[in-house]
């Protein structure tokens, strides 16, 4: 049958300026924390405890704003600035990997009328959040006692900037265009008398505006990438999927995982994907779980992306904690089959015990992903 | 740019199609002239094994389109597939019904039919090639075509079985005759209802009388 053909040229042409816009936007949130003044945002700062709260943290912005790319993005930007420290952007960063995962388990939610596609959708979901959530209770309490990911980006940033990486140079081509963008924004938004007055009269006020501002442009110009990536990639997105169902699971799924997320610059929407492919039989557990963690280090890519925006070194450091991070918890706990299986298990007995009760999966996502954060960070704080 | 999941789709569509004509072809063959059976048989059911197995493939397919395409769905034309692999797959299994016929001693060779038969054969073979061009080419009147000429022949063979039912028509072997004409009917009509799902809305498919 004859299929409407599809515009990629408008998806490029849009796919670009919303690159830009978004590389744009975390200097804009740099230049809106800068211009806080260091008193105030050493007191800010001073509100994170520990890095406890920091993880929690993550896990709850990543939930509020679904999509760990903001959160990542925010943190590179925040740590670029100097606002945030490794200390706790680092586990912020880890907090985000579980906050994602709320998004496709949300999905898992549209199978409920059935019981058994409900079951493997259910355990499909929520696998990647185990598995997230083991990654953390491992690598978490190495990197608090040893700082080892810490030391690794750092050596790494040192390298890359000691290749003379263009846009990791102060004056690159690419980070005076983005400079550009934002004073472009700035100039237009002094423009408007309300905000000149504002930034005449205080200026926590005006940078609170212009850190919103950043914030919301990361969200709209990450959305508007993600939807027209994926409209590019779709073909290609289902080509390597049908690829991976036919092979089975193993590292070609990995691939495929990492090269659909790479594309469309989220972890949702492949893991998404997958979701009513398990849910409907035709893809085992077992052979979407590795695609999931090709999705985990897919991901990677938008902080690293968000680096070229920022001025301080620390940003590219932060992007490559998240690249190793995940790099990390998938050589630790793939390739060895008992550790492999184990957050399998652990979502298949979850969704056993909520097929029979389905409000247990709604209770399961708000003590999970809201309400333990919000408790720990009461707590801790 | 194409869309590769339905391309693909359509392709192995095209590739049932493929096998039920030859399954058609052979069970015909049984039944029209002197073909041995034991030399059919075992690539008859296998070539069916093989429908069946491209028939999961495509409702695989649907599924993994649906499921990268969840925003912008065309849920009616992947409601047509899905019928339209569903009756493309019953070919096959009214062929082995053929089939079946002549392994239990039938045969139409020495009819005074037999013309009549080989043309009918002829038609519905042509029909199968019909679907499968309609399937790769964007050209309704085609398609209504292939349906108004198999509603007409589904007619015509409608005729026979009540004629067979009534005894008003002399065979060597009524069971087995009205059997067979039955089937061909079936085959006829799973080619239409095929047919319809390309350019009829979905509550339509299958329903070209009313």
């Amino acid at each position: 049958m004859v299929i409407m053909k599809k515009r990629p040229f408008t998806n490029i042409l849009l796919a670009t300026f919303f690159l830009y816009f978004f590389l744009v936007s975390i200097k804009l949130l740099e230049k809106g924390i800068r211009s806080l003044g260091a008193e105030y945002t050493d007191q800010l700062f001073q509100s994170v405890s520990s890095p406890f709260v920091g993880l929690l943290v993550g896990i709850l912005a990543t939930v509020l704003v679904q999509s760990s790319s903001v959160t990542t993005a925010t943190i590179v930007g925040l740590v670029g600035s100097g606002f945030l420290s490794l200390t706790y952007a680092i586990p912020m960063v880890m907090g985000a990997n579980i906050g994602t995962t709320v998004t496709n388990t949300l999905v898992s939610f549209g199978h409920a009328r059935r019981e058994n596609e409900f079951k493997r959708a259910f355990a499909a979901s929520t696998m990647h959040d185990f598995f997230n959530i083991i990654a953390v209770l491992v690598l978490f309490p190495i990197e608090l006692a040893t700082g080892f990911l810490r030391k690794l980006a750092i050596n790494t940033t040192d390298i890359v900037i000691a290749t003379g990486f263009t846009s990791t140079k102060p004056n690159s081509s690419i980070k005076a265009a983005i400079e550009w963008g934002s004073e472009s924004i700035i100039d237009l938004l002094s423009k408007i008398s309300f905000i000149d007055n504002l930034h005449e009269q205080s200026y926590k006020l005006y940078a609170g505006l212009l850190i919103s501002l950043a914030i919301l442009f990361i969200f709209l110009s990450l959305k508007n990438i993600v939807s027209n990536m994926k409209s590019l990639m779709l073909n290609k997105i289902e080509f390597g999927l049908n690829r991976a169902l036919s092979r089975g699971g193993g590292i070609f799924a990995i691939v495929i995982g990492i090269l659909i997320t790479f594309s469309v610059q989220s972890s949702s929407i492949t893991t998404s994907i997958l979701v009513p492919i398990v849910g409907s039989g035709i893809l085992a557990i077992e052979n979407a779980f590795p695609i999931t963690l090709g999705a985990n280090i897919g991901t990677t890519i938008t902080a690293v992306l968000a680096s070229f925006a920022v001025d301080g070194s620390e940003g590219l450091t932060i992007a490559l904690v998240h690249v190793y991070f995940n790099l990390i918890s998938v050589a630790v706990l793939y390739p060895y089959k008992p550790l492999r299986n184990f957050p399998i298990k652990l979502a298949m007995i979850l969704s056993s015990a909520t097929v029979k009760r389905r409000y247990m999966a709604i209770v399961y996502v708000l003590v999970t992903f809201v309400m333990l954060p919000i408790l720990g960070i009461v707590l801790f704080n | 740019m194409s869309d590769y999941s339905l391309d693909s789709v359509d392709a192995k569509l095209g590739e049932m199609l493929t096998n039920s004509s030859h399954m058609f072809d052979l069970s015909m063959s049984c039944l029209l002239g002197d073909t041995n059976l034991d030399s059919v048989k075992e690539n008859l059911y296998s070539t069916d094994k093989l429908i069946n197995e491209l028939h999961r493939n495509v409702r695989r397919e649907l599924i993994l389109h649906s499921a990268v395409n969840s925003r912008n769905l065309d849920v009616p034309l992947l409601l047509a597939y899905m019928t339209m692999s569903k009756d493309i797959e019953r070919i096959g299994d009214y062929c082995k019904n053929l089939f079946e016929i002549a392994e239990t001693g039938n045969s139409f060779t020495k009819g005074d039919d037999l013309d009549y038969l080989i043309s009918l054969r002829d038609n519905i073979s042509g029909f199968i090639v019909s679907l499968q061009t309609c399937l790769s080419i964007d050209e309704e009147s085609k398609v209504q075509e292939l349906i108004n000429s198999g509603a007409e022949l589904g007619k015509e063979i409608d005729e026979k079985i009540t004629s067979l039912l009534e005894d008003k028509l002399k065979v060597e072997f009524p069971v087995a005759t009205t059997l067979f004409y039955r089937y061909l009917k079936r085959i006829n009509l799973h080619i239409v209802n095929a047919a319809t799902a390309i350019i009829m809305p979905v509550d339509k498919i299958d329903y070209i009388d009313e």
